[in-house]
This record gives C-alpha cells, sequence and structure tokens, in this order.
C-alpha cells in the first residue's frame, strides 16, 4: 500500500485544545511501529484510506498573537487545516472566523479545512451553540465536527473525515513512485474511503 | 597489495597442465591475502571493545600473524602464475556487461522478443511499465512453453534487492543475479548468462559483448552462440545440467570439474539439488536475509585458526586430491576454447561495424531512453556524436584515472587476470588516483570482489552448512570433512540441502554480521573509510572530516539518554557483545529471542554503512574527475562560486542558486550514464533520491562551505541585519520568559543553556543541511525534555515555540541566522514537510521574532520585511517542484590568464554554448583587465600542442567534444598575449566540427 503524506495544520486560539486533540488522535490505539517524534507539537500518525495509507504530519502553531505572523509558514503546502475552538469560549471562535478568513485568502488553493469544536465534554457552560458553528462551517463548505480530547469523542472521527476529503492522486508527482501504481486502480474506490 | 601488482605484470599465456596445479596454490594465496585483509577489518572492532572481546582480539591476532606468513608463501608463488587466476567470476561478467542485461527502459515486448531466441534460463533485467518495478525476465524451458517467457519481480526494500517470494536479498542487482545464476532459490531452475558473456575469457571480449547494448541480443554474436552445442563454460555448469539431475552429485561433480579449476567451483551447490517439496517448507523464511559472505568470512577465519594446518599444506593436500585431476585436464579445454574465443571475436570484428551504438556514453547506451542531452545547448548534444569513436575498442588505451573499469587496465592485464578484475570492478575504481594512497584502490576492489563472486556464494553456502572448521573453499566437498570435529552432517546430508536453506540456517547470523563488522556484508559492502582506517593510516581527508563530524554528533548526543537512537545504539552494542561471544566458541547458535531484534536493529544499523555510502562515495568521486561531464560541471560551478560569489544580490538568492544547482545535478545524475554501473541497480529505487542528495552535499557544499558562510556573513553585515539582530538580541536577552509568551512551563537553566549553545557551534562545522537539521532535532528534543521533566505533561507549540524562542535568545549568537538560513534554503525540499522541517519553521519563526524584537514590542506585528522573507522561501520551494534542467550550469568555462612575468590566473567564466571565442576573449579582456586587447587572443592548450581559437569557434562546444572523448586529456583555455601576431594562424573550424588535438 502506497503511503502518502499529507501535511495538516493545526489553528486556534492558545488554549482551546489543539495540541490535546492531536495528542489523543496519534496516542490512541498507539502503534508501535510509528517512530516517535521528539515532542507534540510535531506528531504524525497513519491511517489506513482505502488504497492508500494516509500518513498525517500534523504541525501545530502556537495560537499567541504575537506568533500570528508566522502561521503563513505552518499553513503552507498542508493538505488540510484543522481549526479549533474552545465550545466554551466565544472569543475563540471568532479567532476561528479570521483563520478561516486568512486561509481563503493567503492558504493553499485546495485545502481542506475541518472546524472542531473542542471541549464538548463541557456542555454545560457552553458558549459557541453547535447550530450556528455548523451553519457557520456549511457557508463554507468545511468539515464540522464537536470533539473532547478528554473523552476521546470523535477524535478518531475528524481525521477520518479528513481523510475522506483528500482528493485522491492524480498526478504522481506529488508523490513517490509507489503511489503511482495506486493510480491503477479505479479513482473511485478511492474515493469511496474508510 | 602484492598479489594484483604481481599479476599484472605477469606473462599473461600460462595453460600448460603444470599451470593447473600452481593455479590451485595461487588460489590458495589469494584466499589468504583476503582473509589476511579480513583479520585487519576485524581488530577494529575489537579496539572499540577491549573489555568485551578480549578473547577474539588474542585469537584475530593470532591468525593474523599465520596468514601473513601464508600470504607471503603465497606471494612469491604468485609472481609466476597470476595467469592461473585469470577466470572472471559471474559477479565480473555481469558488471562487465549491463549493458546488455540490464535493460530498464524497454518493453515487455521487447524483453520477450529478445529471450525467445534463447535458451532456457537466458534473462534480462528490465522495468516493468504495469508493475512499476523492476523485474527478472527470463526465457523458461521449452517444455513450459505455456507461458516462454517468466517475469519474476525485484522487491526493493529500503536497503536491498530481492526476488519476490524469496528470503535471500542483496544489496545490488549484480549480486541478486550472480546468486541466481548460482542457484534457483525461487526461480524453477538457475538462470544464466548469454552464451557469449559465459563464455568470453577476456575483458576485451565482454568490453566487445557490452557495447552491444541491446543491440547484443539481435546480432549475429548472441544467434550464433545459441547454437553451440552443449555450454561447457563454468558458469553453466552449477546451473540446469546439475539441478536437472537431482540427486546425481558424482555425475555432476565430473561434468563440473571439467568446466574448471575446482577452486571456483562450489562444492555443495552442487549438492543442493533437492526434491522441490523440500524447498517449499522451506523457502518461505521470514523477512528478507541479509545472507551472505560476511558470515562466511568470519567462520572462514575461524577454521583457519583452528585448523592444525596452515594453508600451504592445505593447498598440497588439495591438490593431491583426485579432483585435481580434472582440474589439470582444464588445460586442453581452455585452448580449444580460446580458439572458439577467435572465431568469436571475428564475428564480433564483424559486428562492429554494424550501426554504431547510440549516442553518448558508451557502456550503458541502451539502458536509458533518451540519454541526458543535458538541456539546450548544442555543447551538449553535440558530444554524442563523437562517442562512437569513443567506443571502438581498438582505440582505448591505459589511461592512469579512469571511472571506465576496463579502459583502466593495460591490455595485458586486462586479458585475463583476474586478479586486477577487483580494480576493474566499476564499484571501486577510484575516480581519481589519489596520490597519498595508491593502495586503496585495490584493497577496495579486492574486498569487492571477495564480497561476493560465484565461488565465495558457493563457499559461504557450505560454510553455513558446516560453521566450525573444515578445509579451505578450494578443497571439494568429497575430501574428506571428518577431520572437522564439529561438523555433524556428512557429505550426504549436505548433498541435500538447498541455498534457501542455507539462508535459513544462517539467517540470525546475517543480521549479526551488521553489528559485528558492519564493512562486510556482502551486499552492505565494505564501508570504505573503516577499511581504510586499518589497513592504511592514510585518510583521505574529505572521509575523515566525515567521520568526525558523525564523532562529534554522537558526543553531542549523549545529553540525550533518551534519544531512541541512542538507545539503540547501545542495545546494540550490548548485542554484539553476545555475538562475539559465540563467534569466539565456533558456533553461531544465537539466542532465540535475540533474532527478530536483530533483525529490526540491522535495518537501523544498515543505515549507518551500506551501499549508499559507497555509491555517494562513487559519485563523489566522479565529482572531482574534471574529465567526467559530471565532474566538469560540478567543479566550474565550484570555482565560479568561489571566485563571484559578489554576483549575488542577497544570501537567500546564492543559497537559491546553490540549491537549484544541487536539484539539478541530481536530475543530470538519474538520467546520464556516467555513473556506471546505473545506480538503479545499486540503490533501491525510493532511495536514490536520497543517496544523490547526500551525494550532492558532498560534492558541492562540503567544499564550499567556507565560502558559503562567509558570503552569508558578508551580506548579513551589509544589509544591516547582523546589526538589527545583535540589538535585538541583547533586548531579547534581557526579557524574563514569560515576557516572551512562556507560559508555566519551567525553562532550561544557564547549564542546559550552555550545553545548548555547544550544540548550535558544533552545527556550524557541519556542511550538510541534513545533520545541521538532527542537530537542531536535538536541541529541540532536549528543551521538551526539560519542560517536561517539570512537569510531566505534553506540550504542544502552544508553549513550545514560546520557549524555544526565549532559549534562542539567551544562547544569544547572531550566526544561528545564518546556520538556519543555510538549512531552509539547502535542505533536501522532501524533508520540509517533516519533522526537520517543522523545528526548522519554528527556529527561523522564532529567530524572525528576535530579529523584529523592537518593532514587535512596539506594534506587535512582524516586520513587513519579515513576510517578506516567508513569502520568498514559499517561491522557492515552489519553484522546487518543477523538473530542473542542467542547462544553466554547463556554462562555465575556466579561463586562465597567463602573463610573461606573473604567471597564472584563472577564473571561471559564464560561457554559453554559443559564445564564440571572439566573445570570450573580450570577455577574458574585461575580466583580467587587459587594455591591450588586440595583443591577446584564446588559446587551446593540452599537455603539447598550444593552437588559437579561431574568432567564430565557440569554446564551450570545444569543451564539451575533448571531455566526451574517451581518454580524458587535460586541456586548458588560456588567455594569453600573441607570440607573434605573424606567425600565428588561426585554426578554422566550422560548426563545432573540432580540431584534432592529439
Amino acid at each position: 500500500m502506497a503511503i502518502r503524506e499529507l501535511k495538516v495544520c493545526l489553528l486556534g486560539d492558545t488554549g482551546v485544545g489543539k495540541s490535546s486533540i492531536v495528542c489523543r488522535f496519534v496516542q490512541d490505539h498507539f502503534d508501535h511501529n510509528i517512530s516517535p517524534t521528539i515532542g507534540a507539537s510535531f506528531l504524525t500518525k497513519t491511517v489506513p484510506c482505502g488504497h492508500e495509507l494516509h500518513k498525517f504530519l500534523i504541525w501545530d502553531t502556537a495560537g499567541q498573537e504575537r506568533f500570528h505572523s508566522l502561521a503563513p509558514m505552518y499553513y503552507r503546502g498542508s493538505a488540510a487545516a484543522v481549526i479549533v475552538y474552545d465550545i466554551t469560549k466565544l472569543d475563540s471562535f471568532q479567532t476561528l472566523k479570521r483563520w478561516v478568513k486568512e486561509l481563503k485568502e493567503h492558504g493553499p488553493e485546495d485545502i481542506v479545512v475541518a472546524i472542531a469544536g473542542n471541549k464538548n465534554d463541557l456542555g454545560d457552560i457552553r458558549e459557541v451553540p453547535m447550530k450556528e458553528a455548523k451553519e457557520f462551517a456549511e457557508s463554507i463548505s468545511a468539515i464540522f465536527i464537536e470533539t473532547s480530547a478528554r473523552n476521546a469523542v470523535n477524535v478518531e472521527e475528524l481525521f477520518q473525515k479528513i481523510s475522506k476529503q483528500i482528493p485522491p492522486l492524480e498526478n504522481p508527482e506529488v508523490d513517490s513512485n509507489e503511489s503511482f501504481q495506486l493510480n491503477r486502480q479505479p479513482a473511485l474506490s478511492a474515493r469511496r474511503c474508510c | 597489495m602484492a598479489f594484483s601488482s604481481s599479476a599484472e605484470n605477469a606473462p599473461s599465456g600460462l595453460t600448460d597442465r603444470s599451470g593447473s596445479f600452481f593455479k590451485l596454490i595461487d588460489t590458495f594465496a589469494l584466499e589468504i591475502g583476503e582473509l589476511k585483509k579480513e583479520m585487519v577489518q576485524t581488530s577494529p572492532t575489537t579496539d572499540k571493545e577491549p573489555m568485551e572481546l578480549q578473547g577474539m582480539e588474542s585469537e584475530v591476532s593470532g591468525f593474523y600473524l599465520q596468514s601473513h606468513q601464508c600470504g607471503g608463501v603465497g606471494g612469491e608463488r604468485d609472481s609466476g602464475y597470476d595467469s592461473l587466476r585469470r577466470r572472471m567470476s559471474v559477479l565480473d561478467r555481469l558488471n562487465q556487461t549491463h549493458p546488455v542485461w540490464l535493460l530498464l527502459a524497454i518493453s515487455e515486448e521487447e524483453a520477450s522478443r529478445f529471450l525467445l531466441k534463447q535458451p532456457p534460463g537466458v534473462f534480462l533485467v528490465r522495468k516493468s511499465a504495469a508493475l512499476q518495478r523492476k523485474v527478472l525476465s527470463v526465457r523458461l524451458k521449452q517444455d513450459h512453453s505455456d507461458t516462454p517467457i517468466s517475469h519474476f519481480p525485484v522487491k526493493e526494500s529500503q536497503y536491498t534487492f530481492s526476488l519476490e517470494g524469496s528470503g535471500i536479498s542483496f544489496a545490488d542487482l549484480f549480486r541478486l543475479v550472480a546468486f541466481y545464476c548460482i542457484s534457483r532459490d525461487v526461480l524453477p531452475f538457475t538462470i544464466r548468462l548469454p552464451e557469449a558473456i559465459a563464455s568470453a575469457k577476456t575483458q576485451k571480449e565482454l568490453e566487445e559483448v557490452a557495447q552491444l547494448g541491446a543491440g547484443f541480443w539481435d546480432s549475429a554474436l548472441c544467434s550464433q552462440r545459441r547454437t553451440s552445442p552443449r555450454p561447457r563454460r563454468p558458469l553453466s555448469r552449477t546451473l540446469s545440467p546439475q539441478r536437472t539431475k537431482r540427486n546425481g552429485e558424482v555425475g555432476g561433480s565430473q561434468q563440473r570439474h571439467t568446466g574448471s579449476y575446482c577452486e571456483s567451483a562450489p562444492p555443495t551447490l552442487r549438492s543442493h539439488a533437492v526434491p522441490p517439496s523440500y524447498n517449499l517448507e522451506r523457502r518461505h523464511s521470514s523477512g528478507p536475509l541479509c545472507f551472505v559472505n560476511p558470515l562466511f568470512l568470519q567462520t572462514h577465519q575461524h577454521h583457519h585458526r583452528h585448523c592444525a594446518e596452515d594453508s600451504p599444506p592445505h593447498a598440497d593436500k588439495s591438490s593431491k586430491h583426485p579432483e585435481n585431476v580434472g582440474e589439470s585436464s582444464l588445460k586442453p579445454l581452455s585452448s580449444s576454447k580460446s580458439s572458439e574465443q577467435h572465431t568469436v571475436n571475428i564475428k564480433l570484428n564483424g559486428k562492429s561495424r554494424l550501426p554504431p551504438p547510440r549516442p553518448p556514453p558508451p557502456r550503458s547506451m541502451p539502458r536509458r531512453r533518451p540519454a541526458p542531452p543535458p538541456p539546450g545547448p548544442p555543447a551538449a548534444t553535440t558530444r554524442p556524436k563523437t562517442m562512437p569513436e569513443a567506443v571502438a575498442v581498438a582505440t582505448r588505451q591505459p589511461q592512469p584515472p579512469s571511472k571506465r573499469p576496463a579502459p583502466a587496465r593495460p591490455p595485458s592485464g586486462a586479458k585475463h587476470s583476474s586478479l586486477t578484475k577487483g580494480a576493474s570492478s566499476p564499484m571501486t575504481v577510484p575516480l581519481n588516483p589519489p596520490p597519498p594512497r595508491p593502495q586503496k584502490p585495490d584493497m577496495e576492489a579486492h574486498r569487492c570482489h571477495i564480497a561476493m563472486d560465484d565461488e565465495t556464494i558457493a563457499r559461504a553456502l557450505s560454510r553455513a552448512k558446516l560453521p566450525a572448521c573444515q578445509p579451505p573453499p578450494a578443497v571439494p566437498t568429497d575430501v574428506p570433512l571428518q577431520n572437522n570435529a564439529q561438523s555433524t552432517s556428512s557429505p550426504n546430508e549436505r548433498g541435500h540441502q538447498r541455498l534457501s536453506d542455507m539462508s535459513m540456517s544462517t539467517s540470525s547470523s546475517d543480521s549479526l554480521e551488521y553489528s559485528q563488522s558492519p564493512g562486510f556484508s556482502l551486499g552492505l559492502a565494505p564501508s570504505p573509510s573503516q577499511h581504510r582506517n586499518h589497513q592504511e593510516p592514510v585518510e583521505d581527508s574529505s572521509e575523515e572530516d566525515e567521520d568526525g563530524e558523525e564523532d562529534e554528533e554522537e558526543d553531542y548526543g549523549v545529553g540525550l539518554e533518551t534519544d531512541l537512537e541512542m538507545r539503540l545504539r547501545t542495545s546494540f552494542k550490548a548485542r554484539r557483545r553476545k555475538v562475539g561471544v559465540s563467534l569466539g566458541g565456533g558456533s553461531f547458535i544465537l539466542p532465540r529471542a535475540l533474532k527478530g531484534r536483530f533483525r529490526k536493529v540491522s535495518g537501523m544499523l544498515s543505515s549507518l554503512m551500506t551501499p549508499e555510502r559507497r555509491a555517494v562515495k562513487r559519485i563523489a568521486e566522479l565529482s572531482r574527475n574534471k574529465s567526467s561531464y559530471f565532474g566538469s560541471l560540478v567543479q566550474d560551478y565550484i570555482s565560479f562560486v568561489q571566485e563571484n560569489r559578489g554576483c549575488h544580490t542577497s544570501g537567500m538568492d546564492f543559497l537559491q542558486t546553490l540549491r537549484q544547482f544541487m536539484t539539478q545535478m541530481k536530475a543530470y545524475l538519474r538520467q546520464s550514464s556516467e555513473l556506471d554501473p546505473p545506480i538503479e541497480s545499486l540503490i533501491p529505487e525510493d532511495q536514490i533520491d536520497q543517496v544523490l542528495e547526500k551525494a550532492m552535499h558532498k560534492c558541492v557544499l562540503k567544499p564550499l562551505r567556507t565560502v558559503v558562510e562567509v558570503a552569508l556573513h558578508d551580506f548579513q553585515v551589509s544589509s544591516g541585519a547582523l546589526q538589527q539582530l545583535r540589538e535585538n538580541l541583547a533586548l531579547a536577552k534581557a526579557k524574563r520568559p514569560q515576557e516572551l509568551g512562556v507560559d508555566g512551563a519551567v525553562p532550561p537553566d544557564a547549564v542546559a543553556i550552555e550545553k545548548i549553545r555547544h550544540k548550535f557551534l558544533n552545527m556550524r562545522t557541519m556542511y550538510s543541511p541534513e545533520k545541521k537539521v538532527s542537530l537542531l532535532l536535538r536541541v529541540c528534543k532536549l528543551i521538551y525534555t526539560i519542560m517536561q521533566d517539570n512537569s510531566g505533561r505534553m506540550y504542544g507549540a502552544d508553549d513550545f515555540l514560546p520557549m524555544l524562542t526565549y532559549v534562542l535568545a539567551q544562547c544569544d549568537m547572531p550566526q544561528l541566522d545564518t546556520e538556519i538560513q543555510y538549512m531552509m534554503e539547502l535542505l533536501d525540499p522532501s524533508l520540509l514537510q517533516g519533522e526537520g522541517g517543522y523545528y526548522l519553521t519554528s527556529a527561523y519563526g522564532a529567530m524572525a521574532l528576535i530579529k523584529n524584537f523592537q518593532e514587535e514590542q512596539a506594534a506587535r506585528v512582524l516586520s513587513s520585511e519579515a513576510r517578506n522573507t516567508l513569502h520568498q522561501w514559499h517561491c522557492r520551494r515552489t519553484a522546487q517542484r518543477s523538473v530542473p534542467s542542467v542547462d544553466d550550469f554547463q556554462n562555465y568555462l575556466r579561463v586562465a590568464l597567463q602573463e610573461l612575468d606573473t604567471g597564472c590566473t584563472a577564473k571561471t567564466l559564464v560561457v554559453h554554448s554559443y559564445t564564440t571565442t571572439e566573445e570570450v576573449s573580450s570577455l577574458c579582456a574585461y575580466k583580467f583587465k587587459i587594455p591591450d586587447t588586440e595583443n591577446y587572443a584564446l588559446f587551446l592548450v593540452t599537455e603539447d600542442t598550444s593552437q588559437q581559437l579561431a574568432p567564430d569557434t565557440h569554446p564551450q562546444r570545444i569543451k564539451s567534444e575533448l571531455l566526451s572523448r574517451p581518454r580524458g586529456q587535460t586541456f586548458h583555455f588560456v588567455y594569453r598575449r600573441l607570440p607573434n601576431l605573424n606567425l600565428c594562424m588561426p585554426i578554422i573550424m566550422q560548426n563545432g566540427n573540432i580540431l584534432q588535438v592529439e
């Protein structure tokens, strides 16, 4: 099976749980074959998707305002961006909207955008209604999902959704020769993956 | 080596009866010589671990003495009888003739067409378009004729090649094919070389065959041989005849020994024939085994050490053996063969008048389609046109330093000498014979040779089965082995062994080999530097440099006990100890539990030496050889950069040009056929790019490191960036962690900062961007460790980036800025998305923040300048994606200014292929600041000629024309004063038609 490396960039305010989501994603079902990374800012995980293996290279970003200007370096070349907000903090949802705007303007053209409302285990103190967020996501045709990194809710699903949205390889140059042979498979089946 | 030198000088026609006896002795002498070298090899291991391997060490030294003696004896004998060993191994033949059988570009149809005319077993290797991988296409026997040709996919794992379904893997394709020429393993039967190759007796014949390339298959030579009755060549002797006759040991042996002298006959091979069902059971061994000679070589040693007799006695003994009768009967046979050969030669010559091989590099022409014509300039494309001329073997002459193996040898030596064949192995021929260590090439060549020719394989197999002591390899199996105390299996039992069984039984030791003496594994061929370390005091300074770098790296890693790498390394050490012990006992049994672990480790370990290193080394050598096209491109570029770094607008511009050059050179190397054998046959496909990248670092960045460093610094100073950075660094350094955004996590203390500084300082001494990055990763890892130790939680970028900023500020090293720039621009683009790329980006971002600290404090916005930088960086990375051309980089011409009074000064100029001599002259006048230009002209100077170039000629074309000639002649373009205007008539040349230089 061909391995396809997908750069995924994590955006969102500081403290919304960007790294918690990824840590949860990477650490659950810990696979001993993965080469461990040196820290939690950059993590990788490989998941099967149809006839391909998707290796997510997850680039975490610092959410503080002062680092905002560095973000282009991180989301550049990403296949997908996960923008995380905290359902208990309205501010973080506003920040999210800014990120969406910036990505549309400066991000890679075909970037898959996923919106994750984290901390859904804290429904009691919710400030961002799910409906509002969902409608916003639909308006920009982004993936939407509410997650709980703490309870491991929907984390796996988030990345599965991203996987499904990644267009199958058409241009063999994008990836190694190995994946080229996959092209022999009808593209259809690759699309229906997972 | 004494052996090889004597071999070269020796008379070449000894084929009489008495000869075969000496041949045998000679063979032994050689074996011993090799062993001796092995021993020297081994001692390093003991050096490293004196505590653990003391026992070994004493054994080793004991053996060393002994073998030394034997070697001496062998040496004496050797002088007269080298010719006895002139048989060429399968591997040699394969190496020489790869243009014939390694046809990656041909289609299945074409392959079938070629092979259909061939007898069963004949093969070629091509790349299957359908499978997108290499396949071994083999002509099957007539009776399987529903599919006359079968294609066996070649599996390329990370470091090795193997046939699909087989557990035996090899370091390169040549060894793989060589192996299947003597053992069928997963194939229905052994494959065989086309008759013309198998029966070729001299290098020259092989060369002639090789020159036909793919055309060979349609040639008269090829088809003619096919009809010849029964092949009696040494090669075929181990092939199908024995195979088909499963239990026919006796008959087989007779037959076998008529083929060639017994030393080459793999005794156990014959007896490996076994009912297929048996094979099936055994075949499915687990992961790939790097099976191979190293193991055998080790045993070999043992054997010698333990055996009561040393080699000369052995030789005597074996010479009395009945088998040698057959051996001596070789003479009539071989002479008849040589007459046969003559006819072949004649045919060949007739053949050579056929359409000359397609364009450029003679040896490889068929394998890659449109050889590179390095895009654009006619200069490049004219080169091929002259190549056919280069191809004519007759014109080849000894050529001192040559990357082409064949011409490197004096004709007489080339004729037969198998002693020098090592030197002819393309993998080991030194491109630039470095005067300081004249012996090295030979040693290595030799080593490479012993690494795996057919006999070695065979011996390995027999040894593997009988690990303890047994007579030397040359002694046929039928010789009583009972003196071998530890051998429990009788010859008959062994008779039922198959190669794959052998590999099974040795599986543990295989991986063991990696650890034992890395340099040895057959496939993972000798790590050159290691060898040299212990064989010659004179070290290649470049190697040393690199090794030093690696060592340093290790040292600095010590702080990170938890580094995976370090963990592995230590555990590997521990394991090695065990191995040493078991070796000492003469047994290869490893604790079962270790086996699996070995396999895991071996992957990592092999990355430390391996063919990769060898390939890198060869490319580096090629790059230094100005008579190669690649070499001249690289050298010209390097001198251009050294002289013209001022022509860049910024450090980044400069680095990007460098990066582009490397990328283009990589593309060139992939297309061109200057690397012989093609890199595809040595390195698995998915590793090639990586290997080329490494090679480019060595060829380009290494010589330029200081230049680049100085240039970057100058730019930093001139742009004022350094000053700005200094000021801001001072400001940032004074800040507390919290002020830089650190929240909660505990920052490194002064000691840790010092440690980090030290790593960064060390980083500056490296030229490889990848190594620099790996050091950066260690720094980051250390920061994480400190953060986590104090809290136990995982930190994401929210915490890490501020901390990194703080640490960089504390380190207070303005020069880090250029280091980061260097890495970012020069790192292999494919690594930019990975972990290295991530932390590099973070370091760059942190540095950018510090650089703009004041401004940021005020406006909290990154300067527009920094944003631009980010943007540009983006540009360069995307620009990388388009396929580069070599176009830009072949446009350098080095011209010397010769003044009567001041001697020579040289400059590298940008000269396009369409630039005329006239234009070059005026460029020279400008560059050298010559006032009276009318008195100067451009000359082409060779060793003994000097010709003024006509104004309308094209120097760049002349250069490529000259470079394309088979015998690299040194030449220079010299701009100098006309001796006397009236005496010198310019030579007229038209449209790149070239003057005759000789």
